[in-house]
C-alpha cells in the first residue's frame, strides 16, 4: 500500500528525514511517534504529496509520488483523508458544507453527497450537528467534523497529524476510538502522535522517529 | 451543475466580503475603460466623418474632347463598374454650359464670340464610403489617368490624405493608450483579487488538502475578476453615454459647429459590447496574473 525506499528530505539545508525505508500494508494501523522535530509531519507530507523527496522513492498504491506531476497531486490526495491537529475547517460554513466539500470537488450529485455526508457524520456521531456552523463547535466536535470530512470519500488511506493534540484526555480517547473503528472497516491508518495513551489505546504498529532517522519499527505496541 | 453553483456562490461571497476592494476595482476598471472609450468614441466619430466626407468628395473625370458617343457611354459604364465608385453623374458639354450660365449669370459675356462650346463633358464620381485609404484612391486616379479616352482627372488629394492621417494617428493613439490603460487596469484587478487571495489563504489550503485542483480553487476568483471587469465595463459605458449626451447638448446649445454637431454619434452596439468584453477579459487576465505564481505551490 505504502512503500518508502531510502527517502531523504532536507528543509532549508537542514536534514528532516534520512534514508527512510518502510512498507505499510493495506488495512494496517501505524503510529508514528517521536519528539517534536523528529520528522513525523514531514513523513506524512511526503506521502500526501505536499513536498517532494530530495532522494529516494515513495510508492503509494503503486504510484510513485516522487515522479507525480503537479497536476496529478490533487487526484492522488482524493484517495486519502488527512486529519490535522488544528482541524482546518471553514469556520463560516456549516458542518454539512465542510464535510461535503471533498464531494463537490469530485463532482458528486447533491443526492449522493447528502447520503455520503449523512453516513460520515453518523460514523463520527455528529449527524445532529449538520446545520451548525463550524465556528460554534467545541474542539472535540470540530475534530469529529474534520474526521468526517476525511472519511466522506471512503479513502483507502487515512493520514492524521497529531489529531488529539488539542483535545482533553477524555476527548482524546473518543477520537482514538473513532480511528480504531475506521481502521476496523479496512482503512489503512498512519497517525503521527506523541500521546502515549493514544499509542497504547490504538494498539497498532509503532514507528519511532528521532532527528529524521527511523529508530524503531516495533510492530504492535506491547 | 453543482460545481457551477459552488463557483458562483464562492465568487459572490468573495465580492460581498471584500466590498471596498471590489468597489475600488470596479471604479478603476471603469475609469480605465472610460479613458479608452473616449479615444474609441473619437476614433469612431472621425472615421464616420471621414466616410461621409469621402462620400461627398467628387472625382471629376474629363474625357477627351470630341469622343464618340458610344465610347463616351462605354467609359461611363467602365467608371461606374469600379468598386470604389458609389455613383456617377454624366455631364454633357451642353449641360456644363447650361450649369455655367445658371451659376454665373453675370459672366456669360465671356462666352460671347467663341465659335464652339468651350466646356468639356465630364463624369462626376462619388466615392463609396468603404474606400477610406488614400492609397486606394490614388491608385484609382492613376489608373484613370492612363486611360486613352480620358483627358484629365481632378480630385482633392491633400484633404483626403490629411484626414486619413488623422484617423491613422487616432488609431495608433487609441492602441497605445489602450494598451497602457489595459495594463494598469489589469494590475488593479490583480491587486483586488490578490487581497481576496490573502484573506482566504487558509481556505485555499484546506481545499488543497482535500484534493481540489488549482483550477477548481481558481475558478471562483476568475469569475470574481470577470464580474469585476464586466461591472467596470458597464459603468464605463454608462459614463461614456452620459458624457457624450452632455457634450453633444453643450455643442448644440453653443451653436459652435452648426449642423456638424448632429453628425456626432455614440458607439454602435458592437463597440459597447466590445468594451464590456474588454472589461471581462481584463478582469480574467488580472486574476490569472495573480494566480500564476500561486499555482506553483503543491
Amino acid at each position: 500500500m505504502i512503500q518508502l525506499f531510502h527517502v531523504t528530505k532536507y528543509f532549508e539545508g537542514r536534514i528532516a528525514l534520512t534514508d527512510i525505508s518502510l512498507r505499510i500494508e493495506k488495512g494496517e494501523c501505524v503510529l508514528l511517534t517521536g519528539p517534536s522535530g523528529a520528522g513525523k509531519t514531514t513523513l506524512l507530507k511526503l506521502i500526501f504529496g505536499s513536498v517532494p523527496p530530495d532522494d529516494g522513492q515513495i510508492l503509494v498504491q503503486n504510484r510513485n509520488i516522487a515522479r507525480l506531476r503537479r497536476s496529478d497531486i490533487p487526484y492522488h490526495r482524493r484517495t486519502m483523508g488527512f486529519v490535522l491537529q488544528d482541524f482546518k475547517l471553514l469556520p463560516h460554513r456549516t458542518v454539512f458544507e465542510n464535510v461535503a466539500l471533498p464531494l463537490i470537488i469530485r463532482g458528486l450529485s447533491i443526492f449522493e453527497s447528502r447520503r455520503k455526508v449523512a453516513e460520515a457524520l453518523r460514523a463520527v456521531g455528529m449527524d445532529h450537528k449538520q446545520t451548525a456552523r463550524a465556528s460554534v463547535l467545541s474542539a472535540g466536535e470540530q475534530q469529529r467534523a474534520c474526521i468526517a470530512r476525511a472519511i466522506v470519500n471512503t479513502p483507502i488511506i487515512l493520514l492524521a497529524d497529531e489529531p488529539t493534540g488539542n483535545l482533553d484526555p477524555q476527548l482524546t480517547m473518543e477520537i482514538a476510538d473513532l480511528f480504531k473503528s475506521i481502521n476496523a472497516k479496512g482503512t489503512t491508518i498512519l497517525m503521527a502522535t506523541h500521546n502515549r495513551q493514544v499509542v497504547e489505546h490504538m494498539n497498532g504498529r509503532l514507528l519511532r522517529l528521532d532527528c529524521g532517522h527511523l529508530m524503531a519499527d516495533q510492530g504492535v505496541y506491547a | 451543475m453543482r460545481r457551477l453553483w459552488y463557483f458562483l456562490r464562492e465568487a459572490f461571497i468573495s465580492i460581498r466580503t471584500h466590498r471596498t476592494g471590489t468597489f475600488i476595482g470596479v471604479l478603476t476598471t471603469a475609469f480605465t475603460l472610460t479613458s479608452f472609450g473616449v479615444f474609441l468614441l473619437l476614433y469612431h466619430n472621425v472615421n464616420t466623418l471621414l466616410g461621409r466626407i469621402q462620400h461627398n468628395i467628387q472625382i471629376i473625370v474629363y474625357p477627351k474632347d470630341g469622343l464618340e458617343p458610344a465610347k463616351l457611354d462605354a467609359l461611363g459604364k467602365l467608371l461606374k463598374s469600379d468598386q470604389v465608385v458609389d455613383s456617377l453623374t454624366s455631364i454633357s458639354k451642353q449641360q456644363a454650359l447650361e450649369d455655367f450660365k445658371q451659376q454665373f449669370p453675370q459672366e456669360t459675356h465671356l462666352l460671347e464670340g467663341l465659335p464652339d462650346n468651350p466646356f468639356p463633358a465630364s463624369f462626376v464620381l462619388s466615392m463609396a464610403p468603404t474606400t477610406p485609404a488614400t492609397d486606394i484612391m490614388t491608385q484609382f486616379v492613376n489608373r484613370l489617368q492612363q486611360h486613352p479616352d480620358i483627358e484629365r482627372v481632378r480630385y482633392n488629394r491633400d484633404w483626403i490624405a490629411r484626414l486619413t492621417l488623422v484617423v491613422t494617428y487616432l488609431q495608433w493613439g487609441a492602441l497605445i493608450i489602450g494598451v497602457i490603460l489595459a495594463i494598469a487596469s489589469m494590475a488593479i484587478i490583480a491587486n483586488t483579487v490578490q487581497l481576496a487571495f490573502y484573506t482566504r489563504q487558509e481556505e485555499m489550503e484546506i481545499l488543497r488538502l482535500i484534493g481540489a485542483t488549482s483550477l477548481f480553487i481558481s475558478i471562483p476568483y476568475l469569475i470574481e475578476g470577470a464580474l469585476l471587469g464586466a461591472l467596470g465595463g458597464g459603468v464605463a459605458i454608462g459614463f461614456l453615454r452620459s458624457g457624450f449626451e452632455v457634450f453633444t447638448q453643450k455643442i448644440e446649445s453653443l451653436h459652435l459647429m452648426g449642423s456638424l454637431s448632429t453628425t456626432f454619434e455614440f458607439f454602435p452596439l458592437p463597440f459597447s459590447l466590445t468594451l464590456l468584453a474588454g472589461g471581462i477579459v481584463l478582469g480574467c487576465l488580472g486574476t490569472l496574473a495573480t494566480m500564476l505564481g500561486w499555482m506553483k505551490i503543491r
